[in-house]
């Protein structure tokens, strides 16, 4: 190993460990010590973490209120980050909250983040064409059954018993902390960008279905049959339609194709 | 793509391809989503824009629609933060080929990073850390400069950085290491006369031995911006405005360099456009008389 890169490595863990060692590389005089000099990026380190895991996490930062600050100092020192780009450092968190102890105490804080990682993700997601709500009107009715859409590839369908999305919505609005809420069954949260604006919204058990359905590039038959486990079958095609134009309306379809 | 050198040189791609010449942009300013609006309706006095490559280096999204916005209206250079070109971890391919990748989309007229390492064993610091200034290091920073530059099919700026901790087995001044990685590897400088300053009271050294040290002929770009008062130190927080020792030290810098290309840095504390409009100005108003002499 070179000199260099023990150097460098003495350094690192002297900016990461709980305690500041002495380091003896260092030079110090009188207008400050190698401590007090080592200090500001120790220091720094943890700000700029902590700085950024806030903007990515406002709906846990709601959520978790007084005890944020600590979630955060206990996930910088537990995981140093890995990535160029400090917002990665984020990607680990709701995992983090997920298991380790106390936060696995309160799965609500786990799925928060999940929720606030999905915006984030997908707001600098590739760019896909959008679907117009006019480009299937030439599809010929009788091969709407073998039409196959394409769903934008970014979307996310996240699982949660707990009101997450009024907390996210509460923290982008500046408002006050909801009370929190939790289902006896999970509710389910799309979350995706249409052109430039991130949203979420709930979807309920038959279209989490056919959306699944879409994001499987099954046929519109498929969709519609998918349906039937939730509607009478007279309802079926109808439901499909409003689900569809929805679907198109919210910029969720990217193409679509004929078998 | 790589294109096999001309058969008679055989350093052809390290030292022959890059560009020698560089435009002259005036007085720009560091892009920032808070000015986005503002910038596009009321440009003002503002002849350039440096952007932070890392905010875009990624797949899509707003910030490129802006992106391309500003492409149209201004000439852009490239400022990144995550080369880490002093490290002894490996260079990041595919943080260069990004890199590279988002060259081709804006056209930059350069593109710059510092003379720093950011992280070493995959952990990343996220700050600029300050190098031994020994010729293991120089040797160590002037190849992977040479690496880049073939990468990047240009020559790149490289900026000092404030610091706060100097290191017992530096040989050579942080001037002369600069210099001495400008010369070797053939890039250019960005001075921050701020950091400059910022080192300078740190590390008790005289920043007129800074700039005589730095030869004129590679000096591309300079960086203004201000800082705070820690303790004992001078905290580069480039989030206040410049201070008065700091733009006497860009008036000395600019008796020493010539027409520079100049901009304000402003990274945090973000004032209204209006304010950083003011600074350029004066920033303009004390070269003037310089430049007018040297003309
Ligand atoms: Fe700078």
């Amino acid at each position: 190993m070179s000199n260099l890169q023990t150097l460098q490595q003495r350094l690192l863990q002297a900016v990461l460990a709980d305690r500041a060692p002495r380091l003896r590389d260092l030079c110090g005089d009188n207008s400050a010590d190698t401590t007090s000099r080592l200090a500001i990026y120790r220091n720094g380190y943890r700000i700029r973490l902590r700085d950024a895991l806030g903007t990515e996490y406002p709906g846990l930062g709601l959520m978790a209120g007084r005890r944020f600050g600590h979630l955060l100092e206990s996930y910088i020192e537990t995981h140093p980050s890995g990535h160029y780009n400090i917002r990665w450092h984020g990607a680990g968190l709701a995992a983090f909250l997920e298991y380790g102890l106390p936060w696995r105490d309160k799965p609500e804080l786990a799925d928060m983040a999940r929720l606030d990682w999905a915006i984030s993700t997908a707001f600098d997601a590739t760019d896909e064409p959008t679907l117009s709500a006019t480009a299937l009107v030439d599809v010929p009715a009788e091969s709407w059954a073998a039409l196959r859409l394409r769903s934008q590839s970014h979307l996310q369908i996240l699982a949660s018993p707990y009101n997450v999305d009024a907390f996210r919505r509460a923290a982008d609005g500046n408002k006050q902390r909801p009370r929190l809420r939790h289902y006896d069954k999970p509710r389910y949260l799309l979350v995706w960008r249409q052109l430039l604006t991130v949203r979420y919204r709930l979807v309920e058990a038959d279209e989490l279905s056919a959306l699944t359905g879409a994001t499987q590039h099954e046929t519109f038959a498929q969709l519609c049959e998918r349906l039937t486990e939730h509607h009478d079958p007279s309802n079926a095609l109808p439901r499909m339609a409003a689900l569809l134009r929805q679907w198109l309306d919210d910029g969720l379809i990217s193409g679509w194709e004929l078998a | 793509m790589v294109q096999a050198p001309p058969a008679q040189d055989p350093f052809a791609m390290t030292t022959q391809t890059h560009s020698h010449s560089l435009p002259y942009l005036g007085y720009g300013l560091g892009l920032r989503v808070d000015h986005y609006e503002t910038l596009l309706e009321h440009p003002g006095n503002v002849e350039w824009l440096e952007i932070v490559s890392e905010n875009y280096m990624i797949p899509g999204g707003r910030p490129l629609v802006w992106l391309e916005k500003f492409r149209e209206r201004f000439p852009l250079v490239m400022h990144g933060v995550s080369m880490s070109i002093g490290s002894a971890d490996p260079l990041d391919d595919g943080y260069l080929a990004r890199l590279a990748a988002l060259a081709r989309r804006v056209e930059p007229a350069w593109i710059s990073d510092h003379l720093c390492w950011t992280g070493v064993q995959g952990i990343n610091l996220h700050d600029l850390m300050p190098l031994p200034y020994t010729e293991e290091a120089l040797t160590h920073v002037v190849d992977r400069v040479r690496r880049v530059q073939d990468v990047l099919g240009r020559r790149i700026l490289l900026e000092n950085v404030s610091s706060y901790i100097s290191f017992a087995e530096s040989q050579l001044t942080e001037w002369q290491f600069l210099a001495a990685v400008a010369e070797r590897a053939d890039c250019l400088i960005l001075l921050d006369i701020n950091n400059i300053y910022v080192s300078a009271h740190n590390h008790g050294f005289s920043p007129l031995d800074y700039l005589d040290g730095i030869p004129a002929s590679r000096v591309q770009q300079f960086h203004l911006a201000g800082h705070e008062h820690g303790d004992r130190l001078l905290i580069d927080t480039h989030d206040a405005p410049i201070i008065d020792p700091v733009w006497n030290l860009y008036v000395e810098a600019v008796r020493r360099y010539g027409k520079v290309s100049t901009m304000i840095e402003r990274d945090d504390h973000i004032p209204p456009l209006a304010e950083l409009l003011a600074e350029l100005d004066h920033a303009r108003l004390l070269a003037a008389p310089l430049l007018r002499e040297a003309a």
